[in-house]
């Protein structure tokens, strides 16, 4: 048992270092807050990621419809009014709630946008990370009339 | 993929169409397919990454963004190099007009 609970964890470890070379760079969310993927709720899911779920309101904006016709592409933007390093897309209309991290560069803009799927009616939540190491999050409920995650 | 890279003013703006179905694990149950989506992406001019994301099958399929960045010119190129669940890579690039 001792010797098979050995050999297990090795090859365990031999995955994640073979899972290094093709991350393109440093920080794969994926690979550093693994737990952050498989949490069913957004609460969960920021804690995870981001060790806490306290978060400023009202820096962060977000742009979503409050009625989506289509759950398979609700466009979500995201401005914030002031310098981020980390904003992380998380919803609980799925069963799990993170959607996308993303990591702006020193020379990013504050504007971005994306699309995400949506199975029913739920609060979309964005939390980024500030230069100044603290978090800020904006919240929003999109209705879904038809969803949009393989039926 | 699809890039397009547009400066305005000390601005540039990326729009990135990607394909992939950005299925999970239910979904693959659901719609009898295999599990595939993208799980990283990165954006670089030069040796400078503008842009990354750590994706999930949530995201709509074939993903869409918009970003933006400052400190590019007109000619420079923008790289997009992305990675799936399987370890499958793509990259592409586009000049920033």
């Amino acid at each position: 048992m001792q010797r098979r609970k050995f050999l297990s964890l090795g090859a365990a470890a031999a995955a994640v270092v073979s899972v290094l070379p093709s991350s393109l760079t440093a920080t794969d969310f994926r690979t550093t807050a693994p737990k952050a993927w498989e949490a069913p709720t957004s609460k969960e899911a920021i804690e995870a990621l981001f060790g806490s779920s306290a978060a400023t309101e009202g820096k962060i904006e977000i742009k979503a419809p409050k009625l989506a016709e289509n759950g398979g592409a609700v466009p979500i933007g995201i401005k914030s009014s002031i310098p981020l390093t980390t904003i992380a897309i998380f919803q609980d209309a799925n069963p799990r709630s993170a959607v996308a991290v993303f990591e702006m560069g020193d020379n990013g803009v504050m504007d971005m946008m994306t699309k995400i799927k949506m199975r029913k009616t739920a609060e979309v939540t964005i939390v980024g990370k500030g230069k100044d190491g603290k978090l800020y999050s904006a919240a929003q409920k999109v209705e879904v009339s038809i969803g949009g995650c393989g039926g | 993929m699809k890039i397009k890279a547009k400066l305005t003013g000390d601005e540039t703006e990326i729009k990135l169409l990607l394909e992939s179905p950005m299925a999970g694990k239910e979904e693959a149950a659901t719609k009898k397919i295999e599990e595939s989506y993208i799980t990283h992406i990165t954006a670089k001019v030069g040796a400078a990454v503008v842009w990354e994301a750590s994706t999930g099958p949530f995201l709509s399929k074939d993903p869409y963004f918009m970003f933006k960045f400052k400190g590019a010119k007109a000619g420079d190129k923008i790289v997009v190099e992305t990675v799936d669940n399987k370890g499958k890579t793509e990259k592409a690039e586009e000049a920033i007009k």
